[in-house]
């Protein structure tokens, strides 16, 4: 299977940042989509392999797209600097892998990793 | 000295001692050894909104609905009499009869007697509702804080690991990463510090001057209100277009030159179409792959500006051109 992530993350340095880093390690990316509205919009043409989450965007918390992910089965990780995401972003959140931010490369890799790998 | 003296003298006392306990403003309640009340203070039946009748001669415990009724608080006042110990500020959060939702700072100590050997407690009770609900603002935003500190080392992060290493020298790495660097920390200064409004030729000026008074000529054009958002982003484009400039393009020669001017269009909504032409400088080609300077004029452009971007590597010089719409971008 391609390794495919959806990147959602509005902050454009950040959002670059991890767009070059995944594709580095050998990533395909989806996105970086900013908003919400964005990231559901590319969740209809292709389902990825796993999906990264910034907690808010430009146009709301991320949770309708944690939904449309949960609902496809499509496992995803958090990269918050919240401690504890779920209690912005609500309780889908909760249980996700958070590689926090900033976010350390090879911790990034390793969870994408067994997110998909599990 | 008769009678009616040593009384009037005893009376004086107890009424100025009665005054003391009642001119205190948190709520007062002296208890027997078993916990029955004796007396309350003027404060208590304020703040409790109770009467005497429900207080004086009642078991603690058994005080409006039972709220004083915690086994943690028995077990600390059981002890105070025997062990001669004493409550500090024990905190009490319950729901008050009248008063609805408190948080109570109950403290209890032997009163003070020159025997020492008072069976009596005073009880002394702090209402801390407000102050803990400041304290859980002041929580609130010290985390909002922590987040958006977080979010900005993220930025900083972001420019350490894509300014490009490979095949540079550490003091080279170190000069691109510490340019971006200031560019970050200006494009902040000036997005967030003035009112979150400035103009553009202002902006122009000020980002585009420090790398080379003499080099870059901002032509005069229509006054353009930028929003801070903006700001931030137009600074950071500059700078990679400056840089650029500065190493490969215009400004690395003392001949070159780059014009900036813009006009504002009135197409489907107000816009802004800027223009950077470089000229008398070596020649210039596109770069094999676009790195991350490119991707971030890409992206501020695309993305934060809600426009487009053209760069045109003409052999005279490279024209960049800006299209962004003007007011409020989502």
């Amino acid at each position: 299977m391609r390794k495919t992530v959806l990147i959602v993350e509005d902050e454009f340095l950040i959002a670059i940042d991890l767009k070059l880093l995944l594709e580095r390690g050998g990533w395909f990316v989806l996105g970086p989509a900013a908003t919400v509205a964005e990231a559901l919009r590319l969740l209809d043409d292709e389902l990825p392999a796993v999906a990264l989450l910034d907690v808010t965007l430009k146009d709301g918390g991320v949770r309708p797209v944690a939904e449309a992910l949960h609902a496809q089965n499509v496992p995803f990780v958090v990269a918050s600097a919240y401690d504890q995401p779920e209690l912005i972003g609500g309780d889908i959140l909760a249980g996700a892998p958070n590689v926090g931010k900033p976010t350390e490369e090879r911790r990034l890799l390793k969870v994408l990793e067994q997110v998909v790998g599990s | 000295m008769n009678l009616e003296d040593l009384y009037r003298l005893l009376r004086n006392g107890h009424v100025e001692a009665q005054g003391i306990v009642d001119t205190v403003p948190d709520p007062l309640l002296v208890l027997d050894q078993n916990l029955y009340v004796r007396t309350a203070s003027r404060a208590f039946f304020t703040t409790f909104k109770v009467t005497r009748d429900e207080t004086i001669g009642q078991h603690l415990y058994e005080l409006g609905n039972r709220q004083w009724d915690i086994p943690e608080l028995r077990r600390l006042l059981e002890e105070v009499i025997p062990k001669s110990t004493a409550v500090v500020d024990y905190e009490v959060e319950q729901d008050f009869p009248t008063i609805g939702r408190r948080a109570m700072l109950v403290s209890a100590h032997r009163l003070f007697h020159p025997d020492n050997n008072s069976r009596t407690l005073l009880l002394s009770i702090v209402d801390a509702t407000e102050r803990r609900q400041r304290e859980a603002e002041k929580d609130v935003l010290l985390g909002e804080l922590r987040h958006r500190m977080k979010n900005l080392l993220g930025l900083v992060q972001a420019m350490a690991r894509q300014t490009t290493a490979v095949g540079r020298s550490g003091e080279e790495y170190r000069d691109a990463f510490l340019g971006r660097f200031n560019a970050l920390v200006q494009a902040h200064d000036a997005a967030y510090t003035q009112e979150g409004e400035a103009d553009l030729q202002e902006v122009l000026q000020r980002t585009l001057e420090p790398y080379s008074p003499t080099g870059v000529l901002v032509e005069s054009g229509p006054a353009v209100s930028l929003a801070s958002g903006q700001i931030m982003s137009l600074s950071l484009i500059l700078h990679e277009l400056a840089t650029n400039a500065v190493k490969y393009g215009a400004l690395s020669t003392p001949a070159g030159q780059v014009r900036i001017r813009w006009e504002v269009e009135e197409a489907s909504g107000p816009s802004v179409r800027l223009v950077w032409q470089e000229t008398g400088g070596p020649p210039v080609a596109p770069p094999a792959s676009p790195g991350f300077g490119m991707q971030l004029i890409d992206f501020a452009v695309s993305r934060e500006l809600g426009g487009r971007v053209e760069l045109n590597y003409a052999p005279a010089g490279l024209a960049v051109e800006i299209v962004a719409p003007l007011g409020p971008v989502s």
